[in-house]
């Protein structure tokens, strides 16, 4: 199979995916409807609409790993490709991703030093 | 053909899950227990919340089944049983199971309920913890393969399986397809008893059917992933390729379950803090050693 066969049949499974779901969602209609009762429609907290709106901004407490994340994601983007040449290229491969690795790895450590590894 | 023989065998293993997960629960074993509770979940009222955003309130149940169901197409059941295998399968598998996190925050966005909403930013927080400890651990197998082709990744434990080849790659991959699949301990979107049921919270019916089945395909496709990169695949004696795969996903995904019915949930600063502190450190590790093992030993 060439590659574009591929991507069209994992498209094709994603498709029948929600085919196969939309098909039990009308078996459930098929089934009964839902029976509109006041307050039962109201989202878990103490049964009344929250007086406060829920989709405001968010303390991301995290946000010190979040930034050292998208260091470290970036440079997965570059070990894949490094990962399957790395037996062909050898000695030079392990000494070229080790330094970069290394200074990676330095900053990781200057983050904690700084306080960056705590749940702020 | 063999579309069809993959695909049934991963609802063969979710079924087991379902019913060894009932089993757990309820203290009896029994073989139709998965599809009476489906059927039960299909004749209950599929509530929708007031003031919805109904787009992330649909689409979350859904794009976490396809993104299940995607991550399993790449995995090889026996060499010839797969469904697509791409040439850069390993880093489709981690670009497919990205999507968890998406449906996750669309499903805490969605009901416009408090709850929801805190789950869904948690397994944000939860993605920064485990996403390394997946990527990395895949980087050092993909070395000792020599290709992101997850057939030939099997191929290459042929002689050595990757468990004993590099355990701490395995350890560290097992923790975080825990922490991918929010099992205890780590369902922290879903915590119960804290969160009233997080993500799942506002999910009634059929709805609730979809987003079960999707987080059990999840866990089939993790232990799948756990077998192909780590314990040999469908390699082993007597049986035939495709049973060794389906014993050693469905004993992968058995033991995820146990391990987590014994574990209390930890809490979100523990699970950053371990997974950078000591985590990434240990992956880096994992990776130089393989490295090396790689040049040293022919």
């Amino acid at each position: 199979m060439s590659a574009t066969q591929q991507y069209l049949l994992l498209l094709g499974m994603a498709i029948g995916t929600l085919g196969v779901v939309l098909s039990l969602y009308g078996l459930a209609r098929a089934m009964g409807p839902t029976r509109g009762e006041p307050g039962k429609d109201v989202p878990a907290s103490a049964g009344t609409m929250s007086r406060d709106p829920v989709w405001g901004r968010y303390h991301v407490r995290y946000y010190g790993y979040a930034l050292l994340f998208l260091a470290f994601d970036m440079e997965m983007a570059y070990m894949y490709p490094w990962a399957v040449v790395y037996k062909e290229e050898g000695l030079v491969a392990l000494v070229d991703m080790g330094v970069f690795l290394a200074i990676l790895f330095l900053g990781l450590l200057y983050g904690w030093s700084q306080g960056a590894l705590r749940r702020q | 053909m063999s579309i069809a023989i993959v695909l049934f065998a991963l609802l063969v293993t979710a079924w087991f899950l379902a019913m060894i997960e009932s089993w757990t629960a309820t203290g009896r074993l029994h073989p139709a227990a998965p599809l009476l509770s489906g059927l039960a979940h299909l004749g209950r009222e599929s509530v929708v919340p007031r003031t919805p955003d109904r787009v992330f309130f649909e689409t979350a149940p859904v794009l976490l089944l396809v993104a299940a169901m995607l991550g399993a197409a790449v995995l090889p059941l026996a060499p010839n049983l797969i469904i697509a295998d791409l040439a850069t399968g390993a880093l489709f598998f981690n670009a497919a199971l990205a999507y968890v996190l998406v449906a996750l925050i669309m499903g805490g966005w969605g009901p416009n309920g408090a709850y929801a909403m805190v789950g869904g930013w948690r397994f944000l927080g939860q993605l920064i913890a485990y996403a390394m400890l997946i990527v990395m651990p895949i980087t050092a197998v993909a070395m000792r393969a020599e290709s992101l082709v997850n057939t030939a990744i099997v191929g290459s434990q042929e002689s050595l399986w990757n468990i004993v080849y590099q355990p701490l790659g395995f350890v560290l991959f097992y923790i975080a397809a825990m922490a991918l699949a929010f099992r205890p301990p780590f369902d922290l979107p879903t915590a119960e008893g804290e969160l009233a049921g997080g993500v799942d919270a506002e999910y009634t019916g059929v709805r609730l059917a979809v987003l079960r089945l999707a987080r059990l395909l999840l866990v089939v496709t993790l232990a799948s992933a756990t077998t192909v990169f780590y314990l040999g695949g469908w390699h082993g004696p007597l049986l035939p390729p495709w049973a060794w795969s389906l014993i050693k996903t469905l004993a992968v995904a058995v033991s995820m379950l146990l391990v987590g019915h014994y574990l209390p949930r930890i809490r979100e600063a523990d699970l950053l803090g371990w997974c950078w502190k000591l985590g990434i450190p240990l992956a880096l590790l994992n990776i130089f050693i393989v490295g090396l093992l790689i040049l040293v030993v022919p």
